[in-house]
């Protein structure tokens, strides 16, 4: 057990946990975060995808030991008020169904946009590569990642 | 949170405090009136002093949309603000019945009884706000939450008439809305969970944390009665917190963290030992399958024309293959449990709560009363969360670790030891008299009928076997001479529900084959089967209605709009129709464009889907069921396929059981037919048949290659 020192949402926290615990299971279990989620332990679903710096990571493939001194954004982060453009965006194009792989998906779609803020269908389809979506709301979440370009471009100017 | 009926009548004897109806299948009760132990509701509706409505009812929610939709209704019939309308998830208690959510039902089957609920509600705030105003209660109506005195232009909001209303009569018959009046049903709505989505405020099974709780790994055994052979528990044991506990189906590792339990099992190590030696495999079964197919079967469907049929001059056969798949839903099977000596409380991501709730009773011998029930938002339940294993599985930790526990199951648990899609084979046959017409059509089902309750299997009910070989002995198609049969073939590996269940495989093969069938003949496939609807407008098979104008219209509508006939110059590009209608209900065609490139991949690019799927209460979800049905269709056909060796499932994650992704999403259009039908049909499976067969049979067009098994390879497909 070591004491893990990490700012998560803006906040500073400490948690004891084992080196390495996997960064899903401390802001779930340890932090009570629990809008970040476990979808497959290994990388491939993207259900527990967080930002670090605004670039999406798997946080089941961050051991603690190596989270020590960083700094994390989690849905719970974005906005408790559903207003960051992204969420706003999947509201209105009504994305979600049963909704539990879409924060990992609002947050790779803010990642996305944070490097190409107008994507293309080939840089989205490579964005979410491995994002999944068993109930099939891709339709609906390319939507959405058009509907927030055009309130951030809206925004800029 | 309003949960049981106990607590329904204790709400009822607050003073008045809230308006409360609640219902069952047959009739109305208002709180406090003539509460009589025979009543057992499966819903009510709450008005509140403060303005709030809220609907208390058993329908789970994982991701078909059911919470929106019966509050719309809700909202539509009794003229509440929408914005203050609210859900409950019951609970089951032992009179608190039909909670489960299965087979697509929730929306059809509440229609009724929440409308005249809802009614009986409104009816009676404003006789309230009549008698307040001493006013004729023909010039008093209701709006957005409020009743209205339209000669005075007074109005009175919900909340204030509701400790009058209680002390109405509950009306007999209240008079329900007209379609034409109808403000909510219809319109396009967005799900009413959309804002604690978006912001990691909603709950699921795996949220749960309650004080004191244990989290537990189990490492189970891969056959029946096997017993470990080595394990390493020191290593084990030398995590922290972790002990292990011996279960009834292995081994579990319980700890203080998820982490640590994880780790322990890892550590742990089991050797199971050798596979028995008749451990079931796959590719055996499918020879099974393919002879049972050939063989005689009970009898679903027979008709032959009563003057006897036209000579049949040649004769089309085919066998088609339908393979094992995973639920695969994202958030995997949990729950927690926490049992004492004299109850217990389980918190549960389940589509079947009364059923939980009996088999949890059973398992620790208490009365169902001292199981308490508490459902979850699910992450995705595709029929898999109607069985109960996982919440056994928690009542038996906690019981013997004495404390809360959390049972987690990890990827590779959750795509081993699920209930999968069972396999099945098609043997089909079609004759074709002197002028080229079917006159007569086969089709032989062998597959296997769900066994996660043996009891059922000892007894097989009435129109079993209908159900078991849906979608092909319901063939919509007039045709002399039917004959339709179902050879149920042994399978020992656990097998449900499964989006769709048994259509999916019979629809896969019936319109692949009817494919055949107009290209052997060279006429067009949406000529065909238009050609094999005409006749009787409406038929009647076995229970189920068909009416064939709903399935031409859908038809037509996606001919119209694919621009079905036109040519296309590209090489390897194709185009494939198909058509279904759902348990007699929801009817549904898609015409699907398909490319394949010369390494014989297969990319969907477009959709187009028509539905009627009666009354429809919300656009906007039925939408997004046909979008997830075609997506999910799209997985089945071109992603991967569960194979047993040694009795074991061979996929463990998404990298082995590739399901669609947003590279293979197609452009995805989708036309709702209007319907004449006064109510709502499901729309959560009925997508999915035609999506498959519609996909083979562009292929074909595309390639000149007939597809007769599923999931399709691209092997099969390369470029000659």
């Amino acid at each position: 057990m070591s004491e893990i020192r990490l700012t998560v949402n803006g906040t500073k926290k400490a948690v004891n946990v084992d080196d390495d615990t996997p960064l899903v299971w401390v802001l779930r279990d340890s932090l009570s975060l629990t809008g970040t989620k476990f979808g497959c332990g290994v990388g491939f679903c993207g259900s527990c995808t967080i930002l670090e710096n605004g670039k999406a990571i798997r946080s089941c493939q961050v051991p603690a030991s190596e989270a020590n001194g960083r700094s994390f954004v989690t849905i719970e982060g974005l906005s408790r008020d559903a207003s960051h453009p992204c969420q706003r965006a999947w509201l209105e194009e009504d994305v979600a169904q049963c909704g539990f792989c879409q924060p990992g998906m609002i947050l790779t779609a803010c990642s996305l946009l944070k490097d190409h803020p107008d994507p293309t269908d080939e840089e989205i389809d490579a964005a979410l590569a491995d994002a999944m979506c068993r109930c099939g709301t891709y339709p609906r979440i390319r939507k959405a990642i058009r509907r927030a370009v055009g309130t951030m471009k809206t925004k800029k100017k | 949170m309003i949960t049981s009926r106990r607590a329904f009548l204790k709400t009822a004897a607050l003073g008045g405090a809230s308006l409360v109806i609640a219902f069952d299948n047959k009739r109305l009760l208002a709180a406090g009136k003539e509460a009589t132990p025979q009543f057992k509701p499966n819903g009510w509706i709450t008005v509140n002093a403060d303005g709030t409505v809220t609907l208390t009812i058993g329908k789970s929610e994982m991701g078909q949309g059911v919470r929106t939709s019966l509050a719309m209704i809700l909202a539509d019939e009794l003229d509440a603000d929408w914005s203050h309308t609210n859900l409950v998830q019951a609970s089951p208690g032992p009179d608190f019945i039909q909670l489960d959510t299965g087979a697509i039902s929730s929306v059809a089957s509440s229609w009724t009884m929440l409308r005249h609920a809802a009614a009986a509600a409104r009816d009676m705030l404003i006789s309230a706000g009549a008698a307040r105003w001493k006013v004729d209660r023909a010039t008093c109506s209701a709006a957005n939450g409020e009743v209205i005195h339209s000669p005075s232009k007074r109005r009175l909001k919900y909340g204030a008439l509701v400790a009058d209303a209680t002390k109405l009569p509950l009306p007999e018959d209240p008079p329900l809305k007209n379609s034409n009046d109808f403000r909510m049903i219809g319109k396009p709505t967005k799900c009413i969970d959309g804002r604690e989505i978006v912001t990691g405020a909603a709950r699921y099974g795996i949220d749960t944390k309650i004080p004191g709780m244990l989290y537990a790994s189990i490492e189970r055994a891969p056959w029946r009665g096997a017993v470990p052979r080595r394990s390493q528990d020191a290593l084990a044991l030398a995590v922290p917190s972790v002990r292990l506990v011996p279960c009834s189906l292995g081994i579990a590792v319980v700890a203080d963290t998820t982490w640590a339990a994880l780790k322990g099992r890892t550590a742990l190590a089991v050797d199971w030992g050798d596979p028995p030696k008749d451990a079931f495999e796959s590719a055996g079964h499918f020879k099974k399958l393919a002879q049972s197919a050939e063989q005689k079967g009970i009898i679903t469907r027979k008709e032959d024309p009563p003057g006897g049929n036209s000579p049949t001059v040649r004769t089309i056969y085919a066998t088609y293959f339908y393979p094992f798949y995973a639920h695969a839903t994202l958030e995997t099977m949990n729950c927690v449990a926490d049992v004492r000596d004299d109850r217990c409380i389980i918190w549960a991501p389940t589509q079947a709560p009364n059923a939980l709730q009996e088999e949890v009773a059973r398992f620790l011998s208490m009365p169902p009363e001292k199981v308490e029930v508490n459902v979850t938002l699910m992450g995705g339940g595709f029929g898999r969360r109607l069985a109960v294993d996982y919440a056994l599985e928690a009542a038996e930790i906690s019981r013997i670790a004495k404390a809360p526990v959390q049972v987690l199951w990890t990827r590779a648990d959750d795509m081993r030891f699920g209930h999968f899609q069972a396999a099945s084979a098609h043997r089909l046959s079609a004759g074709l008299n002197s002028k080229d017409a079917v006159v007569s059509w086969r089709h032989t089902k062998a597959g296997s009928p769900h066994n996660l309750n043996p009891a059922e299997l000892a007894k097989p009910r009435e129109g079993l076997h209908q159900d078991l070989s849906r979608g092909a002995y319901d063939i919509p198609y007039v045709i002399p001479s039917i004959e339709t049969q179902y050879v149920t073939v042994d399978l020992p590996v656990r097998h449900g529900p499964w989006r769709s269940s048994f259509a999916a495989s019979s629809v896969f093969a019936r319109e692949a084959f009817l494919d055949e069938v107009a290209r052997i003949r060279g006429i067009d496939p949406f000529t065909l089967r238009l050609e094999l609807l005409q006749g009787p407008d409406t038929v009647q098979i076995a229970t189920l209605n068909v009416d064939r104008r709903r399935l031409r219209r859908v038809l037509e509508v996606v001919r119209d709009k694919s621009g079905w006939g036109g040519t296309t110059s590209e090489a390897r590009q194709g185009r494939g129709l198909a058509c279904n209608v759902y348990n007699g209900e929801t009817h549904v065609a898609c015409v699907v464009d398909v490319g394949v490139d010369d390494a014989g991949k297969v990319k969907v690019q477009r959709v187009v889907a028509a539905v009627d799927c009666g009354l429809v209460v919300n656009p906007t979800g039925v939408e997004e069921q046909v979008e997830g049905g075609i997506l999910w269709g799209i997985s089945s056909t071109l992603g991967s396929e569960i194979t047993f060796v040694n009795g074991l499932a061979q996929q463990s994650s998404y990298a082995d059981y590739k399901v669609a992704l947003m590279r293979d999403t197609p452009t995805i259009e989708v036309h709702i037919v209007p319907s004449e039908e006064k109510q709502p049909y499901g729309m959560s499976e009925p997508p999915v048949p035609p999506v498959a067969p519609a996909i083979a049979n562009a292929i074909f067009a595309a390639t000149g290659k007939r597809i007769r098994r599923l999931p399709i390879r691209s092997e099969a497909l390369t470029k000659a």
